[in-house]
């Protein structure tokens, strides 16, 4: 129970922060076309519109994390997908990070980032539910595998 | 639970690269304060000559700054690609 407690409250955290940075990211878009704007990412009109467009998945990535609070042993494969997903883009700001283009901008961050996302990941990964019903429908095979694993 | 173990090998491994990746010889460049700073003498100084070189321009004819001598020159470093 506080296994499942735990993974909900990281679940609630990262998805709020995903619509908050989603939303960040779909106004900068419309803050970049104002007029005298002076915005912190240093880009061009294709850059923001990716960020823009990052924005809305963020939200809808968020926001599906926030679902999963409700019920997170049917909606467990959302924080599985969400782990698979921090660790590409751990992987992404680890490249980033040895091409060495962004460090004028950010500095260390990326390898932070990285170092963040890999162990909510990690986190996201040991914290997941047991799927609703397992032990029901795992626990005749189980005995089904003992039984033969003592006569072999 | 074995696709949790790997998961967990998967991610451990990364975490130790970007532990260690300072430390390696990729990331010594993007880690090393000096490798990061301008090398003293690679470039003229303030007020001072440059030296000489030849790079092509913008139609693979190659320009070699001592030609232009006598010439007031601007030289910028542009990416090629607006990012």
């Amino acid at each position: 129970m506080q296994t499942s407690l735990a993974y909900r409250v990281l679940c609630g955290a990262i998805g709020i922060a995903f619509v908050a940075f989603g939303v960040a990211a779909f106004a900068s878009f419309f803050a970049y076309h104002a007029p005298d704007s002076h915005l912190a990412i240093p880009t061009g009109p294709t850059g923001f519109y990716f960020v823009a467009f990052t924005g809305c998945a963020m939200v809808g990535w968020g926001g599906s994390l926030l679902a999963s609070i409700r019920d997170a042993a049917t909606s467990r494969r959302v924080g599985s997908v969400t782990a698979f997903a921090l660790v590409l883009m751990a992987v992404v700001r680890m490249a980033g990070w040895v091409v060495g283009d962004y460090y004028a901008w950010v500095g260390d961050l990326l390898r932070g980032e990285a170092i963040l996302f890999l162990l909510l990941a990690l986190a996201l990964v040991w914290l997941r539910p047991r799927p609703t019903g397992e032990p029901a429908a795992s626990a005749p095979r189980a005995a089904g595998a003992s039984s033969v694993g003592a006569g072999s | 639970m074995i696709l949790r173990w790997a998961a967990t090998l998967v991610i451990g491994a990364l975490l130790v690269l970007a532990a260690w990746l300072p430390d390696t010889s990729i990331g010594r460049r993007s880690s090393d304060p000096e490798l990061r700073s301008d090398v003293p003498g690679a470039v003229g100084e303030v007020g001072g000559h440059l030296p000489d070189f030849t790079l092509p321009d913008l139609d693979g004819n190659p320009v070699t700054l001592s030609d232009l001598r006598g010439h007031r020159v601007l030289l910028t470093f542009e990416r090629s690609v607006d990012w």
